[in-house]
């Protein structure tokens, strides 16, 4: 078992969260998006060893928010809600 | 065809329901107003008096008319008596939904409390946190003391409450 914080409730239980992607990968916008952008988007993640940043929710309080941890180690370093300041660390 | 519903045990009579041990008195609760409040909860707050913070997981709420807070844009307003206030859309920016059908309350009360609350969630026992929402027994539920610390009241999906009543059941023998 892992304590993850979310930015709203603080620490809880890893079972009450849900992963939703790296960090970063914004869905392209407009017409003429070229395929590669498109599959950029879908299908190629830097999958990166070590220090990453992610995009989680807490499934309880419906929060999406940003997780920095390392990949390796599992050793969470921050989290903070999507687009905002606050910060806990 | 096979009878599935001799697989399951019968929901309990919810109006008559306890479980009762030396340390611990089980109930479930009926006739209270639940609403769901969303969006900008000061504008709620200046329109009904209520305290927008609301409580959280384990903050002792007062009273017969009190405010769970559920996300940081939402809470669920509980009352034993209706709210002078009709559901949907606010112009100031909240909208208002009835969920007295949606969740069903338990009342857990006895000096062996904690430790049943210690078997059921990862929380802290001793501790706080901002919102009233967590697994308890597998169930999302919202969770928080009432009236003193040895109190507590959960609020959990009405489809899920004779579940979380069975293992409440089968948690208080073992």
């Amino acid at each position: 078992m892992q304590i993850f914080t979310c930015p709203f409730c603080g620490p809880r239980d890893e079972s009450e969260f849900h992963f939703g992607g790296e960090a970063g990968n914004t869905r392209p916008d407009g017409a003429d998006v070229p395929a590669e952008r498109w599959a950029r988007y879908l299908y190629m993640r830097a999958n990166p060893k070590g220090a990453t940043s992610e995009v989680w929710v807490h499934m309880t309080c419906g929060e999406f928010f940003i997780m920095e941890r390392d990949s390796v180690g599992h050793k969470v370093a921050a989290s903070h809600p999507l687009g905002g300041a606050e910060k806990s660390e | 065809m096979r009878n599935l519903a001799e697989k399951w045990s019968p929901a309990p009579d919810w109006r008559t329901a306890t479980l009762q041990t030396p340390g611990l008195v089980i109930r479930s609760l009926t006739g209270f107003t639940q609403y769901l409040v969303s969006g900008d909860l000061a504008a709620w707050s200046r329109r009904t008096d209520m305290d927008a913070a609301a409580v959280g997981a384990l903050s002792v709420a007062q009273g017969e008319r009190y405010a769970l807070r559920v996300a940081r844009d939402r809470i669920l307003a509980v009352s034993e008596t209706p709210f002078g206030i009709e559901p949907g859309w606010r112009a100031s920016g909240f909208a208002v939904s009835t969920f007295d059908a949606g969740l069903h309350m338990i009342e857990i009360e006895g000096p062996d409390m904690s430790s049943l609350f210690a078997r059921a969630t990862t929380l802290d026992p001793a501790g706080e946190t901002a919102s009233a929402a967590l697994l308890f027994a597998g169930a999302n539920v919202l969770c928080y003391r009432h009236g003193h610390a040895d109190r507590l009241r959960l609020h959990v999906d009405r489809a899920l409450a004779p579940y979380l009543w069975k293992w409440l059941e089968q948690a208080i023998v073992a």
